[in-house]
């Protein structure tokens, strides 16, 4: 009879049940797999002996730490009504996300004048991002927009996967950025998808939001007039991303491009909408600052960042500003920047040197 | 038991999905078109949390502690998994294999990166109780520690994670359905494993 494997032996060590009698049998009266076993048991221990570390735990106070992470990672707790629900999907999840909602407003603030009555007249479209730094805390603590009134998404059908770059290309109408060279530990073909393109509009009700503001204990600014029942429309997409995925399932590398987002308005003086947008209780007054700045010029796209998980800067990619940002415990990485309209992300478990890289070798 | 299919987001996937446009953000939570069905709503914990997190968290920070060799740095995986957890739809008694397995992934791809803060091993020297506190004695055990992790972060991440689970007490048989292995090839794995690691130990050894 032939020895056993190397796995055999190493099974008889943990697992003498898992092994088949008659392997047994051999190893028993077999001096080279008797010593082969010895080796393998000596390297066992060792290893074992080396991979042991002191790990007594707290688990009360770790329960603590654990449910308070829950809370503040996740946000309050609300009921949306089943119809409000059926037509939010993963995007109008995030559109909602009071710091893209300070987003959705900013973007809506450029300086155009009062706006056709009965048109949809664009008044923002994408030149550049900038980020906005808020704490983890202020996200949370943001007013969400359906306090305030109605939010219609379309198109909100997420992203579908499809099989290669030629179909993500024809399905996108977007040109689909090749990665030249992949970083370091990267590996393997993309998982190519696409969505289409999006859109949300926020109609404002003044009842609805005196009623969150009470709820909340605070006193919502008096609405100027014509704000009541007015609406603001944004669309982004259609859109196309590669994700690379890593061995923890979370992705490794993500390429995304998407049509740049632009902003509508059905008839209200912006000046007037973002001046009360910006003062409703929750956005601190240093943030509505910094929104106002960046709205000034109708083209940059305020990137609201938790600042206390992730630090900002500034690069250049082919001759555009772009934002990088990194989480602080410097996992992850992301660079954003718009060229002609679109607006392109290389995000990833990567250090910020290596996005940079994969940006600027996009072909 | 299908333990590894379940999404596992990192921490900064969140801060990402938020700072990402709208237009490109990738479902970051979901991976081949797996449905989560019946995770808690926005802010709520599963109800099976607490049952589960008091039943499984020594284990899994134990599990991270071995790839890192730093309790606070195992603690810090252990609460990222238990998030991850939360927010899944794992049942319950499918709660420890998922979990290990979790920690394992998420603590090798910790040191694989290769980017973790500079002071994480003075984290590492601190948060291990040394009987003596002679200062020749923490470096060697610093270098032993780094020499142990270099070395896992050098095997194929399969290899490394059959490692873990296996010295974590893991079955053969859990172990396989983890990796998508049969069993009768984790001996083997752990073997290549253990006999690299043991080569990288006992060559720096004896170059001493």
């Amino acid at each position: 009879m032939r020895h056993p494997t190397d796995g055999v032996l190493r099974r008889l060590l943990d697992e003498p049940a898992g092994v088949a009698e008659a392997d047994r049998r051999h190893v028993a009266d077999c001096a080279h797999c008797l010593a082969a076993l010895a080796a393998t048991r000596e390297d066992a221990a060792l290893v074992g002996a080396a991979l042991s570390a002191e790990a007594e735990v707290d688990v009360p106070a770790a329960w603590a730490r654990l449910s308070t992470a829950a809370h503040a990672s996740a946000g309050p707790v609300r009921t949306p009504s089943p119809a409000r629900s059926a037509r939010r999907g993963r995007i109008g999840e995030l559109v909602r996300r009071p710091a893209v909602a300070a987003l959705a407003f900013g973007v809506v603030l450029a300086g155009a004048g009062t706006a056709a009555a009965t048109d949809w007249l664009q008044i923002f479209r994408t030149e550049e991002v900038a980020a906005v730094g808020l704490r983890s805390a202020d996200l949370v603590a943001l007013p969400d927009l359906e306090a305030y009134g109605d939010v219609v998404m379309t198109g909100d059908d997420g992203l579908r996967p499809v099989p290669d770059a030629a179909t993500a290309a024809a399905e996108s109408g977007l040109d689909v950025p090749a990665v030249d060279a992949l970083p370091s530990g990267i590996t393997g073909e993309p998982e190519y998808q696409v969505g289409g393109e999006v859109t949300a509009t926020f109609t404002f009700d003044a009842d609805r939001a005196a009623q969150a503001a009470a709820e909340a204990g605070d006193t919502l600014p008096p609405p100027p007039p014509g704000l009541d029942g007015a609406s603001v429309r944004l669309v982004a997409g259609p859109g196309v991303a590669q994700v690379w995925q890593s061995g923890s399932g979370a992705p490794g590398l993500i390429v995304g491009r998407a049509v740049a987002p632009t902003a509508f308005s059905s008839g209200v003086p912006f000046e007037t909408v973002r001046d009360y947008l910006l003062s409703l209780p929750g956005l601190p007054e240093d943030v509505a600052a910094q929104l106002r700045t960046f709205t000034a010029d109708g083209s940059t796209l305020p990137l609201p960042v938790p600042s206390d998980f992730v630090t900002t800067s500034t690069e250049d990619v082919d001759g555009e500003p772009a934002t990088v940002l990194a989480t602080r415990d410097r996992v992850f990485a992301a660079v954003v920047w718009v060229q002609d309209g679109e607006v392109t992300v290389v995000a990833g478990a990567l250090d910020t040197g290596e996005v940079l890289e994969v940006a600027r070798g996009l072909r | 038991m299908d333990l590894v299919r379940h999404p596992l987001p990192g921490p900064a996937v969140p801060a990402f999905a938020v700072a990402l446009p709208a237009g490109v953000v990738t479902r970051i939570g979901g991976r081949d078109g797996v449905p989560v069905p019946d995770v808690p709503a926005r802010g709520a914990l599963r109800t099976d949390l607490d049952v589960v997190f008091r039943r499984e968290y020594q284990r899994v920070v134990a599990v991270a502690a071995r790839v890192l060799g730093s309790r606070d740095q195992a603690e810090d995986v252990a609460q990222e998994v238990f998030l991850a957890f939360n927010r899944s739809s794992v049942p319950a008694a499918e709660a420890g294999g998922w979990l290990s397995v979790a920690a394992a992934h998420t603590a090798l791809n910790l040191i694989r990166s290769g980017r973790r803060r500079a002071s994480n091993e003075e984290t590492a020297a601190t948060a291990v109780p040394l009987a003596e506190p002679d200062v020749a004695e923490v470096v060697v055990t610093l270098e032993e520690r780094s020499r142990v992790r270099a070395a896992l972060a050098r095997l194929p991440h399969k290899q490394a994670v059959a490692l873990v689970l296996r010295h974590s007490g893991l079955s053969y048989a859990e172990v396989a359905a983890a990796l998508d292995l049969s069993p009768g090839s984790v001996g083997t794995t752990v073997r290549r494993a253990e006999s690299a690691l043991r080569k990288e130990l006992t060559r720096h050894a004896s170059s001493h």
